[in-house]
């Protein structure tokens, strides 16, 4: 197999794995500390039952994260050894900011937390709570930098042998890149923390069972995930789209299957790119609107993919798709949960069986959309691995071929099968238990 | 300032090796202290809530070197790919034994995860002594600064020796560190496993110095002997403290990795990846170097950062210490 190829699928295979289970830590965190928080101002059992319920939960992600987070730190100097030696230099940093300033936060309060699970809920371990999530959205902010980065390189200087170095690190690590980008991950794995709320709430009610408490994941889920699914879209979809639109135009031609400049272009609701044949098959348009959401002006030009060369055309139908499953899943987040808060206002939506069902039910598709906005971000990066500066092509590690990395590939597949088998065994084991039963609590 | 950069990662190296060495230790000497279920499963809960916060020493350690020394970070991780590969796959391994005992009350299961966890963790500590073995012995850098680990070069007697080395003083820390968690028989077990173990260590210790001595010549900085000497002092401190305190075994034997580790980064120095055969060069510390502004921001962050994290991480772990009875989980 060509060895970038493999390098490639290793890297994304490894990533979108390990990115479940940060979509999980990032998004549960805050329900974690304010339930934590909660239970240790009022010393209610209720509280404290779903203070534990959701730091078991927590917990069995992280440990999930961090086990499959280790190759991603290693994995950038096994198989991408030639970026690594020329942009080490800039994209160690956030790394190095990330292991020191949030891996032992969020995992030495971890430890306190679960330690103190003995006992009631103190300040102390609202504390913990709280540090546990700053520690995961710190994390989470370095890891966007360094992809920042390679989205959109700022605060470097061209060095010697091919090198890029270090040269302003505040450019790097508050680009404006990075916060935009951070918002929306950010709000993505918010929303889905907020489903998984919701949705275990949901089923205990459907259930009949921890009626009280259930009510309330609903109740906060729910709400919590309409504001978030609002905000995917405005403000950060939107000035993600315009950062995509300003610096990686090709990129944006690819998402939305335009092949031909066009002013006043469409926005193809539905169709299949055909990159051989540069056309989107059967599609629905709605006239002016790409234009418009690009430019915010009816008539603009946007250039299609044949405006640039085709060596600097990304995947197009996997970004294309990729990105449409996002966004058409966004939107239907924004409605069933608009809909969930009618019924909430309206006092009927735990009397509605069938709203209960489709929360319940709607739990994996975030997953789906998150892991799916990556693939357009990163898919729609290539031919390059540092956006204009380095190909991908050039970027693997000289002395490992294909061939072993295809062999390593299938032993991360046969490893991570166990773990997802394990992981959905421990979790939903944990909900099957439910946050009443008297925990057996390690000591 | 390289230098500095270079004495940062030693650190943080040493760091890991006293930390996560002595939940490996621990792991790797349990079937030795620990004989029915209830007993292995508190020799699993004596490390429970120390060894995730230990693990991520590792991927900071490995993060500060991406950072600092970019060329040594990409040629050896590409270098040792498979090795490297299989330590990752035994790290998972070991992380899902351990949060997986307890999830089901069935003998079976546990006898299997508990195999696990002593597998995975010797064979990890097996692997790191390799690992190290060879990065004193050197590695064969080609032209361009890259080198292929194969089988046999890697498995060479000297890093064998080095790696039982790390089996016995690591299994030496772990059940020094067993015997400050942990009540009853399991730790008169481990008080006798401690006289064993150090007999072991103190043979190794002279066959592998006089090893590298041979290997690497007498012109090594003097820090390696100053290293030296501290290392043989906290062999004999750790010898005394036998039967007398258990706070002073795991002190001796915290220090005596702290200097080896310190006699391993002063040979290897101002080389951070030494080439094969010994005195053929290899990539110095200042050709691994980054830019000055990405030195300083490294060494800022590294340096600031644990100074941070060992103010609140020791504040925490106070918390949890304490000592584990047999009664207080048995249900």
């Amino acid at each position: 197999m060509e060895t970038v190829l493999a390098d490639r699928l290793q890297f994304a295979f490894t990533i979108m794995f390990h990115y479940l289970f940060p979509i999980g830590t990032i998004g549960l965190a805050p329900f974690v500390a304010a339930y934590t928080w909660k239970a240790a101002r009022s010393g209610d059992p209720e509280d404290a039952a779903a203070a534990r319920f959701w730091t078991t939960i927590f917990a069995v992600n992280f440990a999930a994260g961090v086990v499959t987070g280790i190759p991603m730190e290693f994995q950038f100097g096994t198989n991408w050894a030639a970026f690594s030696r020329s942009s080490g230099s800039v994209v160690g940093q956030p790394l190095a900011m990330e292991g020191m300033f949030a891996f032992f936060l969020e995992s030495i309060f971890l430890g306190a937390l679960l330690y103190g699970r003995r006992g009631k809920p103190t300040r102390f371990m609202a504390w913990a709570a709280v540090m546990v999530c700053l520690g995961a959205w710190l994390s989470g902010y370095f890891i966007v930098v360094t992809d920042a980065w390679m989205q959109h390189p700022v605060g470097y200087v061209a060095g010697p042998n091919g090198t890029y170095q270090l040269s302003d690190i505040w450019a790097v690590v508050l680009s404006s890149w990075a916060r935009w980008q951070f918002a929306h991950v950010f709000i993505g794995a918010l929303l889905t923390g907020s489903l998984i709320v919701a949705g275990v709430g949901a089923y205990y009610l459907l259930a009949k069972r921890e009626t009280a408490l259930a009510k309330r994941f609903v109740r906060s889920g729910t709400i919590a995930a309409f504001v978030f699914s609002i905000l995917a879209a405005f403000p950060t979809g939107d000035i993600n789209a315009d950062d995509v639109t300003k610096y990686q135009p090709v990129k944006l031609a690819a998402m939305e299957g335009l092949f031909q400049s066009a002013h006043g272009a469409p926005l193809a609701i539905i169709g299949m790119p055909d990159s051989k044949n540069r056309t989107l098959l059967d599609p629905v348009y709605v006239p002016g609107i790409l234009s418009y959401l690009a430019y915010g002006n009816f008539r603009a030009n946007v250039n299609g993919l044949e405006a640039y060369p085709r060596e600097f055309w990304p995947p197009v139908e996997l970004t294309y798709y990729a990105y449409h499953v996002m966004v058409g899943l966004g939107t239907i987040f924004g409605g069933i949960t608009a809909l969930a808060v009618l019924l909430l206002v309206m006092r009927r939506l735990y009397s509605t069986p069938l709203m209960l069902w489709v929360l319940m039910l709607l739990v994996p598709f975030p997953y789906i959309a998150n892991e799916a906005g990556w693939v357009v971000s990163e898919v729609g990066r290539q031919p390059w691995i540092v956006y204009g500066l380095m190909r991908t092509a050039a970027g693997s590690s000289p002395t490992v071929s294909g061939g072993e990395t295809l062999f390593t590939i299938i032993g991360f597949a046969g490893m991570y099968f166990l773990l997802g088998v394990l992981f959905l065994t421990l979790v939903l084991r944990e909900i099957g238990l439910g946050p009443s039963h008297p925990q057996e609590v390690p000591v | 300032m390289p230098t500095v950069g270079y004495c940062v990662i030693a650190l943080m190296l040493t760091a890991y090796v006293l930390l996560d060495g002595f939940d490996l230790g621990v792991a790797s000497i349990a079937p030795f202290i620990a004989r029915n279920d209830n007993e292995r499963r508190i020799a699993m809960e004596s490390i429970g809530p120390f060894w995730n916060g230990n693990e991520v020493c590792l991927i900071a350690a490995g993060a500060a070197l991406f950072a600092l020394f970019p060329s040594a970070y990409a040629a050896s991780f590409s270098g040792f790919y498979l090795p490297f590969m299989v330590v990752l796959w035994l790290l998972m391994f070991r992380g899902i034994s351990l949060e997986l005992r307890e999830h089901l009350s069935s003998d079976l299961w546990h006898q299997f995860w508990d195999a696990a966890f002593w597998a995975s963790s010797t064979l990890l500590i097996v692997l790191f002594g390799v690992a190290l073995g060879n990065l004193i012995r050197g590695v064969p850098l080609d032209a361009s600064g890259y080198f292929k680990g194969s089988f046999s070069f890697l498995l060479n007697p000297y890093a064998i020796a080095v790696a039982l080395l790390a089996v016995c003083v690591l299994g030496f820390h772990g059940a020094a560190f067993a015997r400050l968690r942990i009540d009853g028989p399991p730790a008169v077990r481990a008080a006798s496993a401690l006289t064993a173990l150090w007999w072991c260590v103190a043979a190794l210790y002279v066959i592998v110095s006089a090893a590298t001595l041979y290997l690497r010549g007498f012109d090594g900085h003097w820090a390696t002997y100053a290293c030296g000497a501290i290392a043989l002092a906290a062999l004999i401190a750790m010898r005394l403290a036998l039967g007398r305190s258990d706070v002073a075994a795991f002190a001796a034997s915290s220090l005596f990795l702290i200097a080896l580790m310190g006699a391993a980064a002063a040979t290897m120095y101002p080389y951070i990846l030494p080439g094969y055969p010994p005195g053929s060069g290899g990539l110095s510390i200042e050709a691994a170097a980054p830019s000055v502004a990405a030195m300083t921001t490294a060494l800022t962050v590294t340096i600031g950062g644990g100074i941070a994290v060992f103010a609140y991480g020791s504040l925490v772990f106070r918390r949890m210490a304490g000592k584990l009875r047999v009664e207080d989980v048995t249900q």
